[in-house]
C-alpha cells in the first residue's frame, strides 16, 4: 500500500528517540545481561563469576522442580484460557441476545477487568482460608476433602478458578464486540437458512468470530504465563510441594529469594525462546485457518 | 410463543449466573470488611455490612499502624494515583512520538527500528525482571518515580495501537497539508493530535487501569514502604496475615483490596465508552 | 563603624563555634525488620544517635529476609552498599563464602579496640555465623530457637498433667487430646523446627565437611534413618489426627493453636509475646520433645534468625562507627531491652544474667525457655549448618514434606529425592567458589 509520507532525515529520528532510547536502556540491556549471566557461574556478589557454557541450561532443564513448572504452566495455560474464552462466549453470546437489560449485564459483566491479578488472588485466597473462608467450607460441605494447602488438585483447582474469573471479563468485552460487529444482513440471511439457533452459532457465527478468537488466544496466553504471577503469589506461593509453580514464578524465586543469578537467568532464556516459539506456532499455523 | 420464552428465560438465567459469579467475590469482600476481626475470626464471611465501617477504613487510610509500620494507606492512595496516572501519560507521549515516525516518515533505518519496538510486545517484563532490577539499581532509580514508571514504558503496545489508528487516516489529508507547506511538526499538533483526541482518552484510561495494577516490577524495586502502592499493599498484608503472631485483621484486608480496586473499576465504568472502544479498535 | 564591624565579627565567632565542625558520620543499616519489631530497632538506632555525637545510624526496612538479602546483593554489585545488613540463617553461606563481602565482626571489633571474645556468647548462639575456627563473621542479632507451647486448659480437659518431653510421651498423650476434641499438635517450619534443630537436638550430622563449615563441597546427609523414622511417625500422626498441618504459612499454623484447634504448637522462643496477646488461655512453655530412642541426653538447639554483617568497599572512619555501634548494641542493657520488646534471646551471658538478676525471669518465666535450651550442652553438630542455595533446599524439603503428608510421595522416595536434588544445588553452589 502506497503511504504518503514526509521524506526528512532527522524529524522521524527525533520523534522515535525516545522509545527507543528506552527500549534501549530498559529492555534490550537487560535481556542482553540475562543472555550474559546465563553462562555463567556466579556468587551472588558478583565477587567471583566463571563461564560455564551450558551448564546452568542443562541443570536447569534436568532440574525435576523446572520440569514440574514447565508441566503446570502448559495445564494451568491451556485450562485458564479454554475456561474463560468458553464462560466469556456463552456470556457475550446471551448478553448479545437479550433486549432488555443488556447494558446493565454488559456493565456489570465486564467491570472486573480493572481488578489487579494481585487483589483478585488475595480475595480468593482468603475464600478458600481453612478458618473463615465460606468456599473452602463449601466445597468440604458437599463431600469433597478439599484442602488446597495439602493437595496439589485442590491448589491448582483455586489457583485456575482466581485466573479464570478474573479473566472472563476482558474476553467478554471483545466476544460481545465481535458479535456486534457481525453485520445485520449476515444475521437476518443465516436465520433464513437455519433454523436452530444453536446450529447457526457454530456453522456461521463461530468461524466469524474467528479473528477475534485468535487474538484472544494470544492474550490469554500470555496472561496465564506471565501476569498470574500476582496471583500466585498472593495465594499458594507455588505450594504445596511446588506443584503451583509456574516458570516464570519460578524465575523469581530462584532469582529473588535464592539468589540464584545464573540459574534464574537461564530460566528466563528458556522462557523467552519458548515465548517466541509459542507467538511464531500460533501466527504461522493458526492464523493460516482463520479467513478474514 | 413458548418457545421464544424458555430460551428468553434461560439466556437471562444464565446471564444472572454469570453476573453473580462475577461480582459476588467483590460484594462479600466489601461486606467482610465492615465488620470486626473478632466477628469474621468467630463467623467466617459476611454477606451483610457491618457496622465496622468507619472504622476499619480510617484505620486502613489514615492510620500509621493500620497496614504496615510507616506507611498509610492514603500515602499508598497517593503513589497507586501517581503510577497510573504517569504511566498513561508518559505512554500516550512516547508511543504517539513513535508511531507518528514510523507511519508518517520514510527513514533509513525504519524497518529495524520498528521490529525492534515489535520485539518488546514478545517478551514481557517478567522475563528480564532481575537484570531489569540490577540496572535500575546501578543507576540509582531504586524507591524513584522515574525508575519504577519509565522501564515500564519500554513496551510496545501503546505504539502498535496508534500505528492502527494512523494508518486507519486517510492519506489525502497528509497531501492536503503537504500542499500548505505544512512541517512535519505542525502537521502532528494541529491535524494528527486533535484527531486522535476520542483514542488518546481511550488509551489514557487502559494505560492507567495497567499502570495502576502493575505488580511484580513495583514489589521488586520499591524497597521502602513508603514508596508501596496499593497493590503493593496487597501483598505485604498478605505477608503479615501468614506470619501470624498476632489477631488476623481480615477486615482490613479485605478493605485493602476494596481500595486498590475501587479507582481503575470506577474509572473503567465512568468511560466505559471510550474504554471499550480504545480496547476493542486497537485489536491488532 | 569600627563598633559595628567588632560587633559582626564577634557574632560570626560565636556563631562558628556553635556550629558543629564535622557533620555526623552516616551509618545506613538495612534490616527485615518489619511491624512491632522495627520499631524496637528505631528506637534503639534513636538512642543510639543521641548517645553520641560522632556517628548516626540510620535503619531502613527493606521487606523480609529474602528480599534485604536481594536488595542487599544488588547494592552490593552496583556499588551501593549499606554499612550493616542484616542476613538470615539461610544465607548464612551466600554472604560468608563470598570472598571479601564483609569485615568479620571478630576482626572489625579488634581492630577498633573493642574487646572481643566469643566464649561471652551464649553456647548456641556463638557458632552459627562463625566460620570453623570458631571466629565469628556476623554478629548475631535476632536469635531465637524452636519451643513446645501447649494449651494448659486443654491439657486439663484431656487429663494430661505435664508437657511431652519426649516424643514418646507425646505419643502416649495424643489419643487423650484427641479425646477431649483436640488435633494434639501443629508446628510452623518443616525446616527450620522438625529437620534443621532436629539434628541438633540430636546430635546428628547434617551435612559433610563438619555441617558444612569446612568446605562448600558437601553433600547433605538429611536422608538418614532417624529423620526417616520420625517423619513417617508425622504422617502417621496426621493419618491419626494427632497432627495438624495447616499449610506451610507460618501463620496458619499458628493460628490454630490460637484458635483453639490444636493443643500444641512448635513455634520460635519469639512467639510468646504475640501469643499473650491473642490467646484467651493459659499456655505454657517447654523444651522440643525428643526421642529418647536416639538419644538419652538431648543437646542444645541452634539459632534461627539473622545476625547483622559489616559490608566491605567502607572507608576506615566508618568501620570505626560501625565496630562502636556493634558495641553499643551488644552492651547488656541494650540486649536486655530488644530481649524484654521482642522475645529474642540475649546473646551474651551476661546480658542473660543482668535479665535474671532483674527478676526479669520470675514475672515471664516462658522468656527463659528459649534461652536455657540453647544453654543447654552442646554436641558435636549443634552449632549450626552452613550451606550454600540454602533457600532453594529449603523449598525443596517443603516439597518433599508436602509430597509426604499429601500420601503422594513414600518417606524413602521423598527423602532420597531430597538428598539428590539439594546435592544438585549443593554442587552448583561450591561450582561457583572454585
Amino acid at each position: 500500500m502506497k503511504r504518503v509520507q514526509f521524506e526528512h532525515s532527522t524529524i522521524p529520528y527525533l520523534f522515535i528517540a525516545p522509545q527507543i532510547a528506552i527500549i534501549a536502556i530498559f529492555f534490550i540491556w537487560p535481556a542482553g545481561q540475562a543472555i550474559h549471566q546465563s553462562f555463567l557461574l556466579e556468587d551472588a556478589f558478583g565477587l567471583s563469576s566463571q563461564f560455564v557454557w551450558f551448564r546452568n541450561y542443562v541443570d536447569t532443564i534436568g532440574d525435576a522442580a523446572w520440569i514440574q513448572a514447565a508441566w503446570f504452566t502448559t495445564i494451568f495455560s491451556a485450562l485458564v484460557t479454554f475456561l474463560s474464552l468458553g464462560i466469556a462466549l456463552l456470556l457475550a453470546v446471551k448478553a448479545n441476545e437479550v433486549i432488555r437489560g443488556a447494558s446493565t449485564y454488559k456493565t456489570t459483566l465486564m467491570w472486573a477487568y480493572a481488578i489487579a491479578p494481585p487483589v483478585a488472588g488475595l480475595m480468593g485466597n482468603l475464600m478458600f482460608h481453612p478458618l473463615i473462608g465460606d468456599l473452602y467450607k463449601f466445597f468440604n460441605a458437599i463431600g469433597w476433602e478439599f484442602n488446597h494447602k495439602l493437595d496439589s488438585f485442590d491448589a491448582g483447582f483455586v489457583v485456575v478458578l482466581i485466573a479464570v474469573w478474573k479473566q472472563v471479563s476482558v474476553n467478554f468485552i471483545f466476544f460481545l464486540s465481535g458479535l456486534q460487529g457481525i453485520s445485520k444482513a449476515v444475521n437476518e440471511a443465516a436465520m433464513m437458512d437455519c433454523k436452530s439457533p444453536t446450529r447457526r452459532f457454530w456453522t456461521i457465527t463461530f468461524p466469524l468470530l474467528a479473528p477475534t478468537t485468535f487474538f484472544l488466544m494470544v492474550i490469554n496466553i500470555t496472561y496465564a504465563f506471565f501476569e498470574t504471577f500476582g496471583i500466585i503469589d498472593t495465594t499458594t506461593g507455588g505450594a504445596p510441594g511446588g506443584s503451583t509453580n509456574t516458570l516464570v514464578y519460578k524465575v523469581f524465586q530462584d532469582g529473588f529469594r535464592g539468589a540464584d543469578l545464573g540459574g534464574s537467568s537461564a530460566q528466563s532464556v528458556v522462557l523467552m525462546i519458548i515465548v517466541l516459539a509459542l507467538t511464531i506456532i500460533q501466527f504461522r499455523f493458526i492464523e493460516r485457518k482463520v479467513h478474514y | 410463543m413458548k418457545n421464544i420464552n424458555w430460551r428468553l428465560a434461560s439466556n437471562h438465567l444464565i446471564l444472572l449466573i454469570g453476573v453473580l459469579f462475577m461480582s459476588l467475590p467483590v460484594w462479600v469482600a466489601f461486606a467482610t470488611s465492615t465488620h470486626t476481626a473478632e466477628t469474621i475470626l468467630r463467623e467466617g464471611l459476611q454477606f451483610w455490612p457491618g457496622s465496622n465501617f468507619i472504622e476499619t477504613y480510617r484505620e486502613v487510610m489514615f492510620e500509621e499502624a493500620g497496614v504496615m509500620k510507616s506507611v498509610l494507606g492514603i500515602t499508598m492512595l497517593k503513589n497507586s494515583l501517581i503510577l497510573g496516572i504517569g504511566f498513561a501519560v508518559g505512554k500516550v507521549i512516547i508511543s504517539m512520538l513513535a508511531a507518528y515516525a514510523i507511519v508518517y516518515f520514510r527513514f533509513r533505518l525504519a524497518t529495524p527500528l520498528f521490529w525492534i519496538i515489535f520485539l518488546t510486545l514478545l517478551l514481557p517484563l517478567e522475563v528480564r525482571i532481575i537484570p531489569s532490577y540490577e540496572i535500575v539499581a546501578g543507576l540509582g532509580l531504586l524507591d524513584t518515580n522515574f525508575g519504577l514508571i519509565v522501564p515500564l514504558i519500554a513496551s510496545a503496545t501503546g505504539t502498535f495501537y496508534f500505528r492502527q489508528f494512523f494508518k486507519s487516516i486517510p492519506d489525502e489529508l497528509l497531501e492536503a497539508a503537504r500542499l500548505d507547506g505544512a512541517s512535519p511538526w505542525r502537521f502532528f499538533v494541529d491535524m494528527l493530535i486533535p484527531l486522535s483526541k476520542t483514542m488518546i482518552a481511550a488509551i489514557l484510561i487502559i494505560m492507567f487501569v495497567v499502570g495502576w495494577n502493575q505488580y511484580l516490577w513495583p514489589l521488586i524495586m520499591t524497597t521502602k514502604e513508603e514508596n508501596y502502592t496499593l497493590v503493593i499493599g496487597i501483598k505485604q498484608i498478605y505477608q503479615i496475615l501468614s506470619e501470624g503472631g498476632e489477631l488476623p485483621q481480615y477486615q482490613k484486608a479485605f478493605a485493602l483490596t476494596i481500595m486498590a480496586t475501587l479507582p481503575p473499576v470506577l474509572v473503567v465504568l465512568f468511560f466505559q465508552n471510550w474504554f471499550v472502544k480504545g480496547l476493542v479498535e486497537s485489536e491488532k | 563603624m569600627k563598633k559595628l564591624i567588632m560587633k559582626t565579627i564577634l557574632a560570626a565567632g560565636i556563631a562558628a563555634i556553635a556550629m558543629p565542625v564535622t557533620a555526623k558520620t552516616e551509618l545506613q543499616w538495612w534490616h527485615a525488620m518489619g511491624g512491632r519489631l522495627g520499631e524496637v530497632v528505631d528506637e534503639i538506632a534513636t538512642n543510639y544517635n543521641a548517645s553520641q555525637s560522632e556517628y548516626e545510624i540510620i535503619p531502613t526496612y527493606k521487606g523480609g529476609y529474602e528480599d534485604t538479602m536481594t536488595a542487599g546483593i544488588a547494592a552490593f554489585r552496583a556499588k551501593q552498599q549499606p554499612h550493616v545488613l542484616q542476613i538470615f540463617d539461610a544465607g548464612a553461606a551466600t554472604i560468608i563464602n563470598a570472598p571479601g563481602a564483609t569485615i568479620p565482626v571478630a576482626d572489625l571489633m579488634a581492630e577498633h579496640g573493642k574487646g572481643f571474645n566469643s566464649n561471652d556468647y551464649i553456647e548456641g548462639v556463638r557458632n552459627f555465623y562463625a566460620d570453623s575456627a570458631g571466629k565469628m563473621i556476623g554478629m548475631p542479632f535476632n536469635s531465637s530457637t524452636p519451643l513446645l507451647y501447649y494449651n494448659k486448659d486443654a491439657f486439663a480437659a484431656a487429663g494430661v498433667t505435664n508437657p511431652p518431653a519426649t516424643w514418646e510421651e507425646f505419643e502416649a498423650i495424643a489419643p487423650k487430646l484427641k479425646a477431649a476434641g483436640y488435633t494434639a499438635l501443629a508446628q510452623s517450619h518443616s525446616p527450620w523446627i522438625l529437620s534443621e534443630n532436629f539434628h541438633s537436638r540430636h546430635n546428628i550430622q547434617l551435612s559433610t565437611g563438619n555441617n558444612g563449615y569446612d568446605s562448600t563441597d558437601v553433600k547433605i546427609l538429611y536422608n538418614n534413618d532417624h529423620m526417616k523414622m520420625h517423619w513417617g511417625k508425622m504422617k502417621e500422626w496426621l493419618d491419626a489426627g494427632h497432627y495438624g498441618f495447616f499449610g506451610r504459612a507460618w501463620g496458619d499454623n499458628q493460628d490454630a493453636f490460637v484458635q483453639k484447634k490444636v493443643a500444641m504448637w512448635m513455634g520460635s522462643s519469639g512467639s510468646f509475646g504475640g501469643l499473650k496477646k491473642s490467646t484467651d488461655f493459659e499456655f505454657g512453655t517447654t523444651f522440643l520433645p525428643y526421642w529418647k530412642s536416639i538419644i538419652d541426653e538431648p543437646k542444645s538447639t541452634f539459632i534461627g534468625g539473622a545476625a547483622l554483617f559489616a559490608m566491605s568497599g567502607k572507608s576506615d572512619a566508618e568501620y570505626k562507627g560501625v565496630a562502636d555501634f556493634f558495641a553499643y548494641m551488644t552492651n547488656n542493657e541494650n540486649q536486655v531491652f530488644w530481649h524484654k520488646e521482642t522475645g529474642y534471646v540475649p546473646i551474651t551471658t551476661a546480658a542473660y544474667e543482668m535479665a535474671k538478676a532483674e527478676g526479669y525471669y520470675n514475672e515471664s518465666p516462658d522468656a527463659e525457655i528459649g534461652i536455657l535450651q540453647l544453654s543447654q550442652p552442646g554436641g558435636e553438630w549443634t552449632k549450626g549448618y552452613r550451606l550454600g542455595y540454602y533457600v532453594q533446599i529449603r523449598e525443596v524439603m517443603y516439597k518433599k514434606y508436602d509430597d509426604i503428608f499429601s500420601g503422594k510421595s513414600s518417606v524413602e522416595k521423598a527423602f532420597s529425592e531430597m538428598e539428590s536434588e539439594s546435592n544438585a544445588l549443593l554442587e552448583r553452589f561450591a561450582a561457583t567458589y572454585k
